[in-house]
């Protein structure tokens, strides 16, 4: 059996789900941050799924993400719909219960926050809310994880009963238009109740007309212009949405006051959250407070002060350059392998997929203070602080959500854009957000970073990030100013109570982050690793040959020379920056593999080829995941081709800036010239010396 | 008059949306804003661009433009 989880955004849905199943969603205090349809088992019922649909407040879709609702209705199998409903906002939320009601099929009604609801001095009278809905409905507070509540949604579940759909009394123009519909309708083969079909094309259900094929759609628009133009003239209402959503509205205000009974007196309080308010939204102080947080989160997770993340990073390190390189390669000396296949599995594959698993600590503690700061419904409030900054530059107030989520990976920030209603907002937003540093960039950082900018670590690493950003907001700027002119500006941002996040919910979160990090590693870049090892160790004239010689070194040395402008136009660095397509974590590998080392990358740049590089890796073509998720997302070849090459040319024309301008100066300062120059040699030669040295005396 | 004009803390009912495009109107009425709905003005914040309404015990953020050309009563 498949049950479809309908409600309202923010009314625990996610948390309700997470407790009947038997696995985890993501949960978010932010409208709509349920993306993606999830389907799990419900925990003590046997053979059934439920299915989580995106948070919406209606079955008509606004955002791109609702649409799911309304393609679930219409072309999913399923047996039943669980309504779950925010009992302290019920008037709100009933609205989605009678739009499912209408429909007609088997429907549960679970009104969650029973607690919530109680604290301020109210309960439901869920029996007699039961009659008057004619739908089964049971109270409960799922955040509690109760095992007497998860028996008696399942029970009821069990013995959920079919109803006759609730038939509303709309105003006489509407319901002629339901009756034309419906004769319109009877040669299309559907599987819902063709009344209520009538009824949300009534409403502006456009996702019908997008996910059905009517054979008379032409009519049925003009029977809705019809009935719109009654509404209006007969003075039934201004619109014929309001027409339907007033009787909809005066029938649930009578069962709201039935049903809704007050226990208690009590003057609940918005004083702790107005008093927070007060200062994270505060004017002046609204945004710094936001940088400050930002910057606490990014020292621990990559500082070195209080840095958990970069202290576990550390230690990874040790223990994979110490026992597993050392001892797999003791191993295979004992077993008797050596020579290229040697160098395959410990030089290819097991050096490759290290140089970025170390990395995985720092990767898991952003993730786990972001997932913290988004459940908490500080996001909401960055939004609101941020609006006016962003909005400058051509953004919605909400893209800070999916920005900062860019800054952990592309992809899933890409994903969060479905929040954003008005499409040339959310398609700029997507073609920006790659600007911003992705996890997976950073070992790129630091790696170059460690060798030649040790000095200067911070300063460095703040630069390429803040590059990132202003980057990402200029090109906004660009994009608003030209294609994307007079973009709608039409901003709704619900603002949730602050909430105390639920740690097991956000340790699974970070946990899943890891999983699906730890999948990247042993697969993609292992692969990546291993092919790269063995293009660059295979020629033309054999195996086991000079690097320089190799089929790696043929085909990117034809390529190489486009990026001699920049300063690295050798085939190892544009071997790596190919491989980067693949993921960006490839980079490094590649780096460590084809340099044999971090030493080999110390002695073929100098700190200025180091910088472009790092500049240009920063900003140059999103990954392929990426790629996929910009066509997925926009829908476009168009857009998916120009967020490829758009990238590429700002990467190398920055890239570019960068080494000329250095260069001029360097010219420039003739009398400095020379000594620059051969100072910077004597430098890299004293810290390459001393680092094979090292490495050397390591191995 | 419209939302703009009011004050902080000042209760008013909401007589038309009309000025509204459609879209953003069912919006709107979705998460509480409808003609005759009672909103609460909470805070003007992000100086003077956001409307902070409170409608039906909700938080909802809209901005000045649109606050602008929704009318209400007191």
């Amino acid at each position: 059996m498949i049950f479809l989880l309908a409600g309202n955004p923010n009314t625990g849905k996610s948390t309700f789900f997470n407790s009947m199943t038997q696995s985890h969603v993501h949960v978010g205090n932010y409208s709509g941050v349920t993306v993606e349809k999830r389907v799990h088992h419900i925990k003590n019922f046997e053979g059934a799924n439920l299915v989580d649909l995106p948070g919406t407040y209606n079955v008509s879709p606004s955002g791109e993400d609702e649409g799911v609702v309304t393609y679930s209705i219409l072309n999913e199998a399923y047996n039943g719909i669980i309504n779950i409903i925010d009992s302290t906002h019920l008037k709100r939320n009933l609205h989605l219960t009678i739009q499912l009601l209408e429909l007609g099929v088997p429907t549960l009604l679970v009104l969650n926050l029973k607690d919530a609801l109680k604290n301020n001095g109210y309960v439901i009278d869920t029996d007699k809310l039961s009659k008057i809905l004619n739908a089964n409905a049971v109270s409960i507070s799922a955040k509690d994880r109760n095992k007497d509540e998860q028996l008696l949604v399942a029970d009821e579940l069990k013995n959920i009963r079919t109803f006759k759909g609730i038939e509303l009394e709309y105003p006489s123009a509407v319901k002629w238009g339901i009756q034309r519909i419906h004769d319109l309708l009877r040669y299309d083969i559907l599987q819902v109740n063709k009344k209520w079909l009538a009824l949300q094309i009534l409403e502006g259900n456009q996702g019908i007309f997008q996910f059905l094929d009517l054979s008379k759609e032409e009519k049925i628009r003009n029977v809705v212009k019809e009935v719109e133009e009654r509404i209006v003239n007969e003075k039934v209402a201004l619109s014929l949405k309001g027409a339907i959503f007033n009787t909809r509205r005066e029938f649930l205000t009578k069962v709201v006051d039935d049903c809704m009974i007050k226990v208690e007196d009590k003057e609940h309080s918005k004083y702790f959250n107005q008093k927070i308010d007060r200062v994270l939204t505060h004017p002046a102080w609204g945004i710094p407070i936001f940088f400050m947080i930002m910057l606490g989160v990014y020292q621990i997770s990559f500082g070195n002060f209080l840095g958990v993340g970069a202290f576990l990073t550390s230690v990874l390190d040790y223990v994979w350059a110490e026992f597993v390189l050392n001892y797999s390669s003791i191993a295979l000396d004992f077993i008797g392998i050596s020579g290229f296949a040697h160098g395959l599995i410990v030089d290819g594959l097991l050096a490759g997929v290290g140089g970025i698993l170390i990395f995985l600590p720092q990767i898991v503690v952003l993730f786990f203070l972001l997932a913290v700061m988004e459940g908490t419904g500080y996001m909401a409030r960055v939004a609101i602080v941020m609006d006016r900054f962003l909005g400058r530059f051509g953004f919605n107030g909400k893209s800070i959500i999916p920005i900062i989520s860019g800054f952990g990976c592309t992809v899933p920030a890409i994903m969060a854009t479905r929040t954003i209603a008005d499409k040339k907002e959310r398609v700029l937003t997507i073609l920006t957000i790659p600007f911003v540093s992705c996890s997976a960039r950073l070992p790129i950082y630091v790696i170059f970073i460690n060798l030649f900018f040790n000095k200067y670590r911070a300063f460095v690493m703040l630069g390429i990030y803040l590059l990132g950003i202003i980057v990402m907001l200029l090109s906004a700027k660009l994009f608003s100013l030209t294609y994307f002119k007079g973009s709608g500006s039409n901003f709704i941002l619900e603002v949730p109570p602050y909430r105390i996040p639920q740690l097991r919910t956000i340790f699974y979160q970070a946990f899943e982050k890891a999983k699906r990090f730890i999948k990247k590693a042993g697969t993609f870049i292992l692969i990546g690793s291993v092919i790269l090892w063995l293009l660059s160790n295979i020629g033309p004239s054999g195996i086991d040959i000079n690097p320089d010689d190799s089929f790696l070194s043929v085909i990117a040395g034809f390529i190489a020379p486009i990026f001699s402008p920049l300063g690295f136009g050798t085939w190892q660095a544009t071997s790596s920056l190919i491989s980067g397509f693949l993921a960006k974590e490839i980079v490094v590998s590649s780096l460590v593999v084809l340099y044999g080392g971090e030493a080999g990358i110390g002695i073929a740049f100098t700190s200025l080829t180091a910088l472009t590089y790092v500049v240009f890796a920063s900003l140059y073509v999103p990954c392929i995941s990426t790629v996929a998720t910009i066509k997925s997302e926009t829908g476009s070849v168009k857009w998916t081709a120009f967020g490829v090459v758009y990238p590429f040319v700002v990467a190398y024309l920055v890239s570019l800036v960068i080494n000329l301008k250095i260069v001029i100066f360097i010219y420039k300062n003739t009398s400095l010239k020379m000594g620059f120059y051969l100072e910077e040699r004597i430098i890299m030669k004293y810290i390459v010396g001393n680092r094979i040295f090292s490495y050397n005396h390591n191995s | 008059m419209n939302i703009t004009e009011l004050k902080r803390d000042e209760i008013a009912k909401v007589i038309s949306l009309r000025k509204l495009n459609k879209k953003y109107t069912n919006r709107l009425m979705d998460i509480g804003i409808y003609e005759s709905a009672e909103i609460t003005l909470l805070k003007v914040l992000a100086m003077g661009r956001l409307y902070l309404l409170e409608v039906d015990d909700i938080e909802i953020c809209i901005r000045f433009n649109d606050a602008l050309l929704i009318e209400v009563v007191k």
